[in-house]
This record gives C-alpha cells, structure tokens and sequence, in this order.
C-alpha cells in the first residue's frame, strides 16, 4: 500500500513539473529562511548557557537614588565581592571581573590589547576552556598572565606560550608577566569576552586602599556570584540591604542604595540595565526576526494548500475511482500527508541546501560567524519542520480531498466553488504579511537613510579618529607632535586633540549639586582651540577659545541646550551656580554628540579638565579618558590619508601601535542593528512576496479552470480578449486592496513601536503605504494576467467543450 | 442477489426538490445481465449508485444477497462494495498516473491481498483481455478501446459476484463497443451478474432483460430471447 501511494506520489509530483517546481521552490525559500533565522535566534538565545554552572552564576548590580536621579550601573564597588561572600551563606564563591587599560610592551612593541583582572576563583564558576594551566590555581603568581589562543598567537606565533613572558604598563609602571595558562578562544556567545587574564590582586597598583576597601560610590569592575545549589536568588536579593545599608548609610537613606543579583543567562537579551563588558542585545530583534521566519514559513505552507486547491479538481477524480474500488477515507488523508511529506522532504533537502550556500551572505548580513552543523538541535529542528508544514500545509488534500464523495466527483459534479472563500482568505493571509513587510521595509530604509543624512551639527566625512591611548602630559605630548608633524601637509585641512572625539557616543558625565541644592548632570569634554573650527561647529554666542590666551583655560564653552537648561537669556559670563569657577565664553549650536536615539544633553567643554573632576560630586565614562586625534582632510582617497598617518604616527610615537577610526563609519556604526534588521526584513519582503505571488498563482489556475465555460461563452457572445482579462484579473486586485486595508494599520502599530527608539525620527507618511499597495497589486497582476491572458486568447470551442 | 423494494431518492438544493427514485422496485437474479434504459434525468445513473453503494437511498429497503445494506454506514458500504461489486464508467476513469497493470492491481491493494497473490490474478485477468502486452503502458498510451478493456478488467479482477457498467460504450466506436459487450457477455455467462445502464439499444440486446425507467420508476421489463 505505502509502495503505492509513494508511486503515485512521486508520479505525480513528476508529470506536473511546474506544480511540484512552485511548491517545492517555495517551501525550501521558507525552510531556508525559518534555518538562517534559527542560527540568528538560537544564538541570541544560548549566551552563556554554556557554562555548566550557568543556572548558579549571578551578576551583581547596583542601583542608586541620588539626587531625585536614578543611576543604574553593572560595574560594581569593588569591596562589593568579598562583602557578598562574608554576609551571604547561599554565597559559595565570588570572582570580580574588571577590564583595565595597560599596554602591552613586547618585542619592541606596544600593544593596546584588553587586558581583564579576575580573581583566582573565575575558573571556579565558569567553564572557559583552560587548555594548558591549573583550573584549581590558574594564577601561580602575581605576576602570572593567561593567554587565549587568538592572543598567544598574536604574541608568540605557533610556539607554545607556557612560561613567555609579557611586559604590563600598570598604574605607571612596567611589569613583567609571566604566561602560565592558555585559555581555548571565548565563544561569541559570552557575556565575558577577554583575551589576557591577569589576577585581581594586581588592583593594588590600579585603585587606592579606599577605592578597593571602602570606596561605596566608586565603580569600577563587574562583580559575579555563584549561588550554592538550591540557593533562592529572590531570598538572596532580599538579605543584601542588611548588611549593605550600614555600610553606605552616611550618602543613602534606606531603599537608596540597592545591591541586586541577575542571573548571567539573563544578561545578553536584558536590555533595560547598561551595557557591560559586551553590549546586551535588543531581545525585540530576536522577535522580530523569528515572527519574520514563521511569517515566510506560513506564506509558504499556504502557497502549498492554495496550489493543492487549484489542482483539487484533478484529484477529485482519483479520490472518487479509489473510493469506488474501495479505499477508505483514512487511508487516502494517509495518502496525501504521505505526498505533502514527500514534497515537504524534497523542499527540506533543498532549503538546507540553499541555506548552506547563503550562509556567507547571511552572516555578512547579520555580522556574525555562524555554522551549520548536524547538531543535535538542528537535526530536531529540521525534523520538526519536515513533521509541521508537511501536515500543515498538507492539511487541506488530506482533509477536503479525501472527502469527496465519489458519486460526485465522478460526475464532475465537485466544483471547486466551495473552495473560493477559503483560498481567497489564504491569499489575503499571504498579502498582508508581504505588505506589511513591504511597508517596514521602505520605512526603516527612509529612517536609516534620515539617521545617516541629519546634519548632526558638525562635519563628519573625511574626517579621521586615531586614539593616543595615553595618559595625561604623556597623550598631550604625542598628540602636539603628530599634529605638528601632520600640519606640514597640504592634505590635512585640520587637527585637534580632544578627550572624546565624535566618534564616541557617550561624553563623560559629570554631576554637581548647584546652588539651589539641585543635583544637574552634564556631558563633558577636554578640547583644544581647534576642535569648534575642526569640527565645524558653530559659535552662536560669544566666541571660541583662542589660541594662547592664558585667561581661557579658566573658561568654558557650552552647547544651546545647556542655555535652556538653565533657562538664561544672557550666558556669556555666567557660570554654572554653585560648584565650579569657570565662566562661559561662548555658546556653540547644539550637536549630536551622541546619538539620535537620544536627545542632546547639556554640554560643557573645556580647555583644563582639572577644576571639573574635583568639583563634581559624581563622574562617569563610558569610554576610557585618553585623548584622541580627530584628523580633517580634504577629501580625496582614503587609503592614502591612513598611509599619510601611519607613517607621521611612525615618527612620533615610534614602536606604539597605530589604530584608526573613519568618524563617519564610527557613527553609522551606532545604527548598526538598524541596518542589519533593514536589510534582514527587506530580503523577507521580496521572498514573502515572491511566494505569496506562487500562491497567486496557483489560485488563478484554479479561478481560470473555474470559470472556462463561461469565458468561452462571454466571448462567443461578443467579449474581447481585454474585457475578459479585466473581468478575471479584477478578482485578484480586489483581494489585495483589501489585504492592504488589513494590512496599513499593523504596519502602522508596528513601525510606531520602532521608531519611539529614536528621539530623531521620519514620520510615518502615506505615501509608503500606497507605494506598498500599488506595488502588491502590479505584481499581483502581473502573475495573474498569465493564466487570464491564456484563458481570454483560448479558442471558445474548448472552452465550452469542457463542459 | 438484489432485491430493492419502495427505494426512494430525492435530491434536494436550496431551491429546488427532485425525485430521482420514486417508489422503486427491482430485483436481480444472480447470473443474469439485466440492462436499464430510459430517458436523461429517469434516475438511471442513481439506481446504479445505490447499486454499486455508492450512494444511499431515503427510504426503502435493499437487500443484497439477502442483507440489508441501505442503512450501512461508510466502512460498512466500503467493505462489501470491494469484495462483491465491480464498476464500469463511460470514461473509464483510470487513474493516469498508475501503469495498467497498477490500475488493475488497485482493488486488490484495497482488498489486501498479498503481493504474489497480485501479481498472479492481475495478469491472469490481463491475459483473458488480451492487454497483457499493455500492461506497463499508462491509459493515455492506450486506445479508448484499450482502456475500457483495462477498467473491465479492473473491475473482474477481485472476482465480484456483481458488475455495475454505466454506459461502458458510451465513449467507444462501434467495433471497440461490440469488443466490450462480448467481453461483458463473456463475463456474464461464466457467472457474473451485470447490471448496465445504457442508451443503445444495441448494447442492451446482450442482456437478458431490459428494465425501462421513467420519472424515477420502472415502467416496464423487455425480456430478451
């Protein structure tokens, strides 16, 4: 029996080609698409599950009510991980984690390569892989250093690491370390990414006594605690405030000051706390992306059911012969799963086919390195969808088919009318979600295109960022000379040393209570006189720094927005009441400074940032305080403006590395995501409606066959070819007019819920909708007016034969 | 074999009733090879339909070798129409993607019965209608008359005591339609009972008796000499 239903089946599949072509074509775009989106999904999903105590491990982090403002951080006191293993008995052990900025001296070199202090027990919690070293005692010594793969290889080539040693800039001084252990690379999926680990104990050199002891308001590393098994983190969260409060009751009243556990697997789709070592992601994409996949899928799977309906007629006929012969209804719903899984089979072989080939682009797509393995899980998923479109999609054959009675059919009498209303609802399902694909992805295009062309109030092409990655009177030295030495050459239209470039959203924060005992909080850089006329920004009020005048390093310049702020009419002159000495010489136009998913913040810049750190009551970075070079060209070619900097940079800085920034790459960079998902849904668009069109398709074959009589007798009473195209084709822009009427408000919801991420952003217009309407009926017509033409053209003799 | 006593059918749509089988009564002896005749729309084609279980009639009895079966339920009337009954279409109605020699396996599948059994009855019947060399053929390689020969021998090949033909020379020239009576007649005398509907009044002198409808009765039996 299986044997021959697996014949008919694929005899079946073989006589119509172009069936068998549509619906396997577009189950396998489906499939290759739902497999692609899985990786993306998967990925987002599997960080840091990969350590074995993973459901133990917590991050600790830290939420501060000061000043009616509400901070958040997941960069930690530092005395904070001993405090939680002291008070804490569901503590088994704790380990902080702090990235810190020491270049790295070697061979004559100087690296800037991430160095990360652990404490010795990080190999306690977490499974990185140690594959040469002692997990028990990673750190023999002080001065031990542990390498990962990619950075032993960069360091010392193929020989193997053990016991070379490394020289270590910290806290001013140069120490050497000696490698001890050799770590495999972190995976991707890791909160926790280093390449040299060092141990905590070298802090000493980092942070005065207070800060590592008792510096309460002071942040400076992450801080992760693994629970004992059974451990409540809830009970746990709750015991913190009693021991936490009488330490830091002199600053914070009860409630103020708050300690709280979140679990690690948590950390890489939270974004509601900020960013730590590595950036959370928007767990929205990861939705988004996996409605996308079943979308494609689903448009896919009712592809095959409208197809199945428009040849319904056909098997109508074998449903009823083998009925009169005697099969059961059971054993024909048997019979037609079985051809759907056939089918569903082939689409599957193919859509793993075209998704190992369109990996490279996808990952390029989506920037990350996946891998299409036989895993275990890829193996389940593959299977499930095999088991869930092919009943799915072979539901209606199964079902309607095998219900035909075979008196009927026999007859001819089963028309395909009852099937009207249900494939015309599918193809609506099918043109919704194509439109309002459509619709996003014009909108997201026209946003993206509106973040990269805003004038952000200062000039961002040709222009270069190169880090000095130093300190103090050192970064000022170096920064003089290179700027001395690319002065000389006709190309450099200008370039300045600031503390921040553009290229770095996020300024450092200061906060400072006023006179009024209002807590304010500002942005804050150190720049030179150049940088306002480098970077092209405009002056509105007063005038710039000038060169040389001594009086200026006691003054400061603020943007508009800092003006409004403060509500003056008048600011030239003032200063900012209460904390610091500084008098404002001018007001430049506000700029985007960070950006345009936010608002601009109050800024203040100055030449001196001395009196600004001891005045202010609080200080944030995000970016590490070392001055940077913003270099302005002419235009011309790029490549040669990076060579024209290496080689000054040579003769300046000498064996110090050489790192470069494009600003306008920098910035485009923050919208990063942006791009990637409006790439992402616009490759969805046209396959969703590529397979909806398939669809279309397959329902005009079946409305053409429907109505052949009566084209036949339209046109023996007179018709011409384009009033019976327009008569059949008229059908099928009705439908989707009407999808579109379904569509634009989900669009609308959709897209409104997007775009409030920015505080710069297009409105949504009509025109976009209209645009994706016009497009769904044009191709929509196109498909149809295939079969509609051939039908029209036909001679009236057959058609009315048919009958 | 048949008896069918006061058998009533009407069809019935929104706006219209028709009695297809009105007060009908028959009855069929095993061995013989009855014709039914009568104009389009006399309820021919239905009778062959509660005949072949196929359809169900609303009221009235039928008894087949001695059973009731107008009350059977789907599987009831599925069971008994693959061991007992045999179908002939005017058009044939093979399935065009099985071989002929699938074709006529099919009832047997159905029937479950096991391969080698198959193979053995499905060319013992080709060979009887001389199609044996057709049998990897598929219908639209074959003749009108071929494929009739194919759907006879479909419908022979489980041995069913009863044959239902509907036209089987409607869609035939004259020579393949006498082809195909003789083979029927042949079929009749080795025992099987026929029932055939028909127009030609051609074909029906094969039957033994010719039972004329009219408004969903029969109104008068032609014995034939």
């Amino acid at each position: 029996m299986f044997r021959n239903y697996l014949k008919v089946g694929l005899r079946y599949l073989l006589k119509h080609k172009g069936y068998t072509f549509i619906n396997v074509l577009g189950l396998a775009v489906g499939i290759t698409a739902a497999i692609l989106i899985m990786l993306f999904v998967r990925s987002e999903h599997s960080f840091d599950r990969f350590h074995s105590k993973a459901d133990r491990i917590h991050r600790a982090w830290l939420q501060e009510f000061y000043e009616g403002q509400i901070f958040t951080n997941v960069v930690t006191p530092v005395p904070l991980a001993p405090l939680l293993q002291e008070n804490l008995a569901e503590v088994e052990t704790v380990s902080r984690v702090a990235g810190i900025g020491a270049p790295i001296h070697h061979r004559g070199n100087i690296f800037n390569y991430p160095v990360t202090m652990v404490d010795s027990t990080f190999f306690d919690i977490f499974d990185f892989e140690l594959i040469k070293g002692n997990r028990q005692n990673p750190f023999p010594s002080k001065n031990s250093i542990i390498l990962s793969e990619e950075a032993a290889t960069l360091f010392f080539g193929n020989i193997s690491p053990i016991g070379e040693t490394l020289e270590l800039e910290i806290g001013g001084e140069k120490r050497l370390f000696t490698v001890s252990g050799l770590t495999k690379n972190v995976p991707y999926e890791s909160s926790i990414q280093f390449g040299l680990l060092i141990p905590f104990s070298n802090a000493v050199h980092i942070w005065s006594d207070y800060v590592r002891t008792s510096a309460w308001s002071n942040v400076s590393v992450e801080t992760y605690v693994l629970l004992k098994e059974g451990a409540d983190p809830a009970k746990v969260n709750a015991k913190i405030p009693s021991f936490m409060q009488p330490l830091v009751a002199g600053n914070y009243k009860a409630g103020e000051y708050n300690v709280r556990l979140q679990p690690l697997t948590d950390i890489h789709l939270d974004n509601t706390l900020p960013a730590g070592m590595v950036a959370p992601s928007n767990p929205l994409y990861s939705y988004i992306l996996a409605t996308i996949g079943i979308l494609i899928l689903l448009i896919a799977c009712i592809n095959f059911i409208t197809l199945s309906v428009g040849r319904s007629a056909t098997r109508a006929l074998e449903v009823g012969v083998r009925k009169v012969l005697g099969a059961e209804r059971r054993q024909l719903i048997w019979q037609f799963w079985g051809e759907a899984l056939l089918l569903t089979l082939s689409a599957l072989l193919l859509g793993v086919l075209l998704a190992y080939l369109l990996l490279g682009q996808f990952n390029q797509l989506a920037n990350r390195e996946f891998v299409l393995n036989a895993d275990v899980f890829t193996l389940l998923f593959c299977f499930s969808l095999l088991i869930l479109i092919g009943l799915f999609a072979g539901s209606y054959p199964a079902l309607v088919l095998s219900s035909f009675r075979p008196v009927q059919v026999l007859k001819g009498k089963v028309r395909t009318r009852g099937m009207g209303l249900f494939g015309k609802g599918l193809v609506v399902g099918q043109f919704v979600a194509s439109i309002i694909m459509i619709i996003c992805t014009i909108t997201i295009g026209r946003q993206l295109h509106y973040l990269q062309q805003k004038d952000l109030g200062f000039e961002r092409e040709h222009n270069v960022i190169v880090p000095t990655n130093q300190q103090g009177s050192a970064a000022a030295l170096l920064a003089n000379r290179f700027i001395a030495a690319l002065e000389k050459n006709p190309q450099v239209i200008d370039a300045t040393t600031s503390l921040y470039s553009m290229a770095e959203y996020g300024w450092m924060q200061l906060g400072y209570k006023d006179d009024k005992d209002v807590f304010r909080l500002f942005r804050f850089n150190v720049i030179d006189p150049d940088f306002v006329k480098a970077m092209d920004l405009e002056v509105v009020e007063g005038r710039n720094f000038m060169e040389g005048n001594p009086a200026d390093s006691n003054a400061i310049l603020v943007n508009e927005a800092l003006v409004k702020e403060y509500g003056w009419d008048d600011p030239i002159g003032r200063k900012l009441p209460g904390a610091y000495p500084q008098q404002i010489i001018g007001v430049v136009k506000d700029f985007h400074f960070e950006s345009l998913h936010t608002s601009i913040k109050p800024v203040v810049m100055a030449l001196k940032p001395d009196a600004f750190f001891e005045n202010s009551s609080d200080v944030s970075y995000d970016y590490s305080p070392r001055p940077r070079i913003s270099v302005k060209f002419r235009g011309g070619n790029a490549q040669e403006h990076i060579a024209l900097l290496r080689e000054n940079w040579k003769e300046v800085a000498g064996d110090q590395e050489f790192e470069y920034r494009f600003l306008d790459d920098a910035l485009n960079a923050a919208y990063e995501q942006e791009q990637r998902l409006g790439n992402i849904v616009q490759y969805a668009s046209l396959l969703s409606i590529f397979i909806a069109c398939m669809g279309l398709f397959g329902l005009a074959t079946l409305v053409v066959q429907r109505r052949t009589k009566e084209i036949g007798i339209r046109k023996v009473l007179g018709a011409n070819v384009s009033t019976l195209v327009g008569m059949l084709t008229k059908d099928f822009v009705v439908l989707v007019l009407l999808a579109s009427v379904i569509a634009f408000p989900v669009a609308w919801l959709v897209l409104k819920r997007w775009l409030q991420d920015f505080s710069y952003r297009i409105d949504i217009s009509w025109d976009v909708f209209l645009l994706a309407a016009l497009v769904s009926v044009l191709v929509a017509l196109l498909t149809v007016s295939y079969h509609a033409i051939r039908a029209a053209l036909k001679n009236p003799v057959h058609s009315l034969r048919t009958e | 074999m048949i008896k069918i006593t006061n058998l009533v059918k009407v069809y019935r749509t929104e706006e219209m009733q028709t009695t297809a089988l009105n007060q009908l009564n028959l009855e069929v002896k095993e061995g013989e090879f009855v014709a039914v005749m009568g104009p389009s729309g006399c309820g021919k084609s239905t009778l062959l339909n509660i005949l072949g279980l196929l359809d169900d009639p609303d009221s009235g009895s039928f008894l087949f070798n001695g059973i009731e079966v107008a009350n059977f339920n789907e599987r009831q009337r599925s069971s008994l129409r693959k061991q007992h009954i045999g179908f002939v279409f005017q058009s044939f109605n093979l399935i065009d993607e099985l071989s002929v020699f699938e074709n006529v396996e099919l009832p047997l599948i159905y029937l479950g019965v096991k391969e080698s059994e198959r193979r053995k009855r499905v060319e013992e019947v080709l060979d009887k209608m001389q199609i044996m060399h057709r049998q990897k053929h598929f219908p639209q390689q074959l003749s009108g008359g071929q494929q009739q020969r194919v759907a006879v021998a479909r419908a022979v090949v489980n041995k069913p005591h009863l044959i239902l033909a509907d036209e089987p020379t409607g869609n035939l020239d004259s020579s393949n339609g006498n082809e195909v009576m003789e083979l029927l007649t042949d079929l009749n005398e080795q025992g099987t009972t026929i029932v055939m509907v028909t127009h030609s009044e051609h074909d029906a002198r094969y039957s033994h008796r010719i039972v004329r409808m009219l408004d969903g009765q029969t109104v008068l039996t032609d014995i034939m000499v």
